[in-house]
């Protein structure tokens, strides 16, 4: 769920991170302001308004997301997604005004500015995606208010630890903290080699 | 063939920073423009590239369709390798390109750094392959801000060879922004001095470098030791 969630908040984050960082608007401040708010959005009250918008009393009751992993997975986009816009915006927009006088001067069109722009913004990416994974691996707030922590259906990692810790079996909770941790050390070594790749990549 | 460029103003904070009067260039021919630091040629440079838009929100060329390169005081190296970085600036014809990116490695003693990430050069590598990567395609107008500001002397006088001969080649003209009046001195056919976002005085190389005629340019000369 924590991958999934992850993979659609990048999918989303990552345009938007670079349109916003790079550009040059009125409006952008604002924008960034309001972004800037949401990525300190309480996980407690993000799982709270989904609660109510997928409950049976609800705007969105039809799509009976309540008690369900796809809703736990929205709850989790919603808190993300902020945090790799937010990431990726801050990086773009210190280096994009000084890629885009370069490109003009080049001829450059827009495009080919944009795909640079990305280009440059390469660990910045995988950076906010490990980020935004480090994020939804440790979220227990909002999930477990939209998942309801129903055993074998919803219950995951993070809100097992919580009710194992509550029913007093801290050897168990512990067990899957330390569980939790390798995953991330794995996931971690995995994208220090992209990163490495990444790295000769650029120099061909 | 002749480049004309209007008058334009630009104004920051209710101050006028640059009154430009108008000028032509001449295709062939190297412009440098000299002056203090605030004195509008930066400002001058970035407007006539199209990276900033002057008061009237107008193109200050007439004629539109002028192809035109542009060097700002810090080219960004992409994160690539030096040569994929001249490559980015291609004409599309493969063979061409690769004949000139040669040319430029060599002219700017680059060969052995081809292969390195551009990002990670020093401060002089990277003006050089800023330069070279620019004159990987032929402008009818080419402005350098400072090309040579992180040279030392030996790829300075290497850099103003290279122009002197894309000069000819491409049939340009170029504006060459620099604080190095010997530099002026040696390149320029025509200087033009600005002061206070003002063109103060503008003639051939030595009637501004050597035989001034208004007070500030003597002023601002002798202060720099001309």
């Amino acid at each position: 769920m924590g991958l999934t969630s992850s993979v659609i908040s990048l999918l989303i984050g990552t345009p938007l991170g670079i349109l916003l960082g790079s550009c040059e608007s009125r409006g952008r401040s604002a924008l960034v302001v309001m972004n800037r708010t949401l990525m300190g959005l309480p996980p407690v009250v993000c799982g709270l308004i989904c609660y109510m918008l997928f409950s049976g009393v609800g705007p969105l009751r039809h799509l009976r997301l309540l008690y369900t992993v796809r809703g736990m997975v929205i709850a989790q986009v919603i808190l993300i997604t902020p945090l790799i816009i937010g990431n990726i915006e801050a990086y773009v927009s210190s280096i994009a005004s000084a890629i885009r006088e370069t490109a003009v001067g080049m001829g450059l069109n827009p495009l080919r500015i944009i795909l640079l722009i990305i280009n440059e913004s390469q660990y910045q990416i995988l950076s906010a995606y490990l980020f935004g994974l480090g994020r939804a691996f440790a979220e227990v707030g909002a999930i477990s208010m939209v998942g309801g922590a129903i055993a074998y259906k919803t219950n995951v990692m993070t809100t097992a630890i919580m009710n194992y810790s509550n029913m007093g079996n801290f050897s168990l909770a512990l067990a899957l903290g330390i569980i939790l941790l390798m995953i991330s050390l794995v996931l971690n070594v995995f994208a220090t080699l992209i990163f490495r790749q990444l790295n000769s990549h650029g120099t061909k | 063939m002749t480049i004309p460029v209007n008058s334009f103003t630009k104004t920051y904070s209710r101050k006028t920073v640059l009154s430009f009067p108008g000028f032509t260039f001449h295709e062939k021919h190297i412009y440098a423009i000299i002056g203090a630091n605030g004195s509008g040629k930066s400002t001058f440079a970035r407007i006539a590239a199209g990276v900033l838009t002057p008061d009237a929100k107008a193109s200050p060329f007439s004629n539109t369709d002028i192809s035109i390169g542009y060097l700002p005081q810090k080219p960004f190296p992409f994160r690539m390798s030096l040569y994929r970085n001249l490559m980015l600036n291609g004409s599309g014809s493969k063979a061409v390109d690769v004949s000139r990116a040669n040319h430029l490695l060599e002219a700017l003693n680059l060969t052995q750094l081809s292969s390195a990430n551009a990002s990670q050069l020093s401060g002089g590598e990277t003006a050089r392959m800023a330069l070279a990567r620019l004159l990987m395609k032929d402008y009818r107008l080419l402005i350098l801000d400072e090309p040579t500001a992180a040279m030392d002397i030996h790829s300075t006088l290497q850099a103003e060879a290279l122009l002197k001969s894309y000069r000819e080649t491409a049939g340009a003209a170029i504006i060459l922004i620099t604080h190095s009046l010997k530099q002026a001195l040696r390149t320029a056919d025509e200087v033009l001095f600005f002061r206070e976002g003002i063109l103060m005085e503008y003639g051939s190389a030595e009637e501004i470098l050597v035989h001034p005629k208004k007070a500030e340019t003597k002023e601002f000369l002798e202060f720099y030791g001309m």
